[in-house]
């Protein structure tokens, strides 16, 4: 998991979607990739940030043009985004960065990571420590998930 | 029962380590009480009235002895001596300070036992019918299949955060006794034409301020696809439920509002799952892990067969004992075994409610005639699944000195009744003082045995703990100008083969005050009496006469709410 810094982030916003060649790598809102997404030219490294109510698989045709997705928790127990993340990877195979932005919380990091979440930008008050330390409590889980599919029957029968 | 392996004994104690690190980030002031909440709760921790309250798990209704005996112990320990049983076979705990939470979570754990999932808005504790795998009239034994559903729901990571709770019944009985038209998913099994085993399963059914039976989402789904249905069943709803309105927010809004779009949705998402998904398919389940969880709810070897021993000719039996027989002893599929029921219904004691001194007879008792394991109803009692006929008598002679041996069971003082406004944070009235002036208006066991067989269901609140609306009776609290009252419904019903298709209750006329329930109970029982056919049970004679009759007994009964405006 990785632990997004904004201050430090190469990712950057853009006003207007306008790409400027060599630029370090875009975020688009939804409705600018919406209204740039035919069009676009592939130089610049692009991301998008996807709202929850968004069926990703919409998203299926230009995922290979994205190297980033980010989903949003507008709260914290808000959890469309772990089924985004889930179908993301399992059903659409997108291999690219997929982060978790708005209201995250460390205790949420098991739950994200196991969604197919590759990185997070963890709300400001948020320790970091305590993250990492919320990734160690379980050693395995009964059921599959992104990073293991198979559910605990099928790894004891393997 | 099921018996737990290093890897489940791990994950509990794994469970436990994770909350004792969130609550001590709490009480430090480093998890603040708004981000804290759904974390607790996920682990059965509310905060009520006077203290946090505790939900314990017990995964579809089955107890040990050693657990019972833990339980008694944290009451004693970490309580006020006494816990409640409720209508989803859980087990709470009123007087616990949250700063002793971890440790009875430790202690809990040590018996395999934890509180995951009893609350908040994910997967909750899967329920069943309380004679699963005991029943004489089961097709086939449930508890396998709820074993597994167990696991895969336990900390599932996708739906740790769906909309609302979400509540799973199984049941594999001609009778349902677990309810299951009123859960978010019902699950009945059965055979189809081939003899295949699988399920049909309900969905969007629930209580609430919205009552609703659940509509079929399939006639059958093999049993080795069921957790692949149930996923896609959840990720649809987790993806579009609505989540700006707590009040529609369940899943059966959801249903209601897109029918038929609802169940393509579902179907579509199955067959993705299964056609498309990386690892969809590794969740069908294979016969082999159905084979290792089933040897765990082998019949006891020592019950395959009747013992030597010989029934001792009754002799004179006093009549509470015949009465026991006929309402607290249930068939059981062997026929030298039965059924038998403790009645937590009692007078003094709230409906549900055992001391911690009534749980160690109790799981005395069931390590004296019944294997060790013990059952939590639906309707808030405890079952002993594994007694011989020929102990019917000494258990009987132990059972009332314990206290459990209320000849009641399925009668009027057998009622469901939910904490309500004494303990509960949400209720806008007390139960348990009603409860109590009607098992005291209906203590006379000739009186109840003539009334017969009625389902009396009471909540301090819409959230229907007490599934009022699934009463034959049902008594609602509600508040109106920071009072206490009570709206009485009629002909509701649970889905049993008694009580008819599930459905709830009619309200009959405006709400009543407190003092006025018991008299208003009294005459509705009062107009059933002067009104049934021979051998008619309470629910047919609502459904034979309507509800005007009834209204008209009850309306004669009010004092306070009489000269109110009649509301429509």
């Amino acid at each position: 998991m990785r632990f997004i810094d904004p201050s430090r982030d190469e990712w950057t916003s853009t006003a207007d979607a306008t790409v400027t060649p060599g630029r370090g790598p875009v975020l688009l809102s939804w409705e600018q990739w919406q209204s740039v997404r035919h069009d676009r030219p592939t130089e610049s490294r692009l991301g998008v940030v996807v709202p929850n109510a968004v069926d990703v698989a919409d998203l299926r045709a230009d995922l290979s043009r994205l190297a980033l997705v980010v989903l949003q928790f507008p709260k914290w127990t808000d959890g469309r985004a772990y089924s985004q993340a889930r179908l993301l990877r399992a059903r659409l195979r997108f291999g690219g960065e997929i982060r978790a932005a708005g209201q995250v919380l460390v205790d949420m990091l098991p739950l994200l990571q196991r969604s197919g979440f590759d990185a997070v930008q963890l709300r400001d008050d948020q320790s970091l420590d305590s993250a990492q330390r919320a990734l160690r409590f379980f050693a395995s889980h009964y059921q599959g998930d992104v990073l293991e599919p198979r559910p605990l029957f099928a790894r004891q029968a393997a | 029962m099921y018996t737990y392996t290093e890897f489940d004994r791990a994950f509990v104690r794994q469970r436990a380590a994770q909350f004792r690190d969130q609550l001590e980030r709490h009480l430090a002031g480093r998890l603040p009480d708004d981000d804290f909440r759904a974390l607790r709760l996920q682990n059965g921790w509310y905060v009520q009235r006077h203290a946090p309250m505790l939900r314990v798990a017990v995964p579809y209704g089955e107890l040990s002895s050693r657990q019972l005996k833990r339980l008694a112990h944290v009451a004693r320990t970490y309580d006020r001596g006494y816990g409640h049983f409720t209508t989803r076979q859980n087990l709470q705990f009123n007087w616990i300070p949250l700063e002793r939470a971890a440790d009875v979570m430790d202690a809990l754990a040590e018996v395999d036992m934890h509180g995951i999932q009893t609350s908040g808005n994910c997967i909750r504790n899967i329920t069943s019918d309380a004679l699963a795998g005991v029943a004489a009239d089961e097709l086939i034994d449930p508890r396998p299949y709820c074993e597994i559903l167990r696991q895969w729901t336990t900390l599932q990571p996708e739906f740790a955060f769906l909309p609302r709770k979400f509540k799973i019944a199984v049941t594999g009985a001609r009778e349902d006794r677990a309810a299951i038209a009123w859960h978010d998913i019902g699950l009945q099994l059965l055979r189809n034409g081939a003899g295949e085993v699988g399920f049909k399963v309900l969905v969007g059914g629930g209580m609430g301020r919205t009552p609703v039976i659940a509509s079929v989402a399939s006639e059958f789904v093999p049993w080795q696809q069921i957790l692949l249905f149930i996923e896609a069943i959840v990720r649809v709803y987790n993806l579009y439920g609505r989540r700006d309105n707590l009040y529609k927010a369940r899943i059966k809004i959801l249903v209601k509002a897109e029918g038929a779009r609802f169940f393509d949705a579902v179907q579509r998402e199955f067959r993705a799952i299964l056609e498309q998904d990386a690892g969809g398919a590794e969740h069908i389940i294979p016969q082999v892990e159905f084979d290792r969880v089933a040897s765990s709810f082998a019949t006891p070897a020592a019950f395959e067969a009747p013992s030597a021993a010989a029934l001792r000719p009754a002799g004179d039996t006093p009549v509470v004992y015949t009465r026991w027989l006929a309402r607290n002893v249930q068939a059981h599929r062997l026929p030298h075994l039965r059924t038998v029921t403790l009645s937590l219904k009692r007078a003094g004691q709230a409906p549900g409610d055992a001391t911690a001194e009534q749980m160690d007879l109790a799981a005395d008792l069931a390590e004296r005639f019944s294997q060790g394991e013990l059952r939590v109803t639906h309707d808030q009692n405890l079952l002993l699944p594994w007694v011989r006929e020929e102990d019917l008598h000494a258990l009987w002679q132990s059972a009332r000195e314990a206290g459990f041996a209320t000849p009641n069971i399925g009668l009027l003082t057998d009622m469901i009744a939910c904490p309500g406004g004494d303990f509960c944070g949400l209720a806008n009235a007390r139960s348990i003082p009603i409860a109590a002036a009607i098992e005291e208006r209906f203590r006379d066991l000739d009186l109840v045995h003539d009334i017969g067989d009625i389902d009396l269901h009471m909540s301090g609140c819409m959230n229907s703990c007490g599934h009022h609306h699934s009463g034959h009776i049902g008594i609602l609290g509600v508040d109106k100008d920071g009072d206490e009252w009570y709206q009485v419904s009629l002909g509701g019903s649970d889905g049993s083969t008694l009580s008819g298709p599930s459905t709830p209750g009619k309200a009959i006329g405006p709400a009543f005050s407190a003092d006025e329930v018991p008299d208003a109970v009294e005459a509705v029982i009062d107009a059933y009496l002067a009104q049934r056919r021979p051998g008619e049970r309470f629910i047919d004679t609502v459904r034979r006469l309507g509800i005007p009759p009834f209204r008209a007994a009850a309306d004669a009964a009010r004092r306070s709410t009489a000269h109110e405006p009649a509301l429509a």
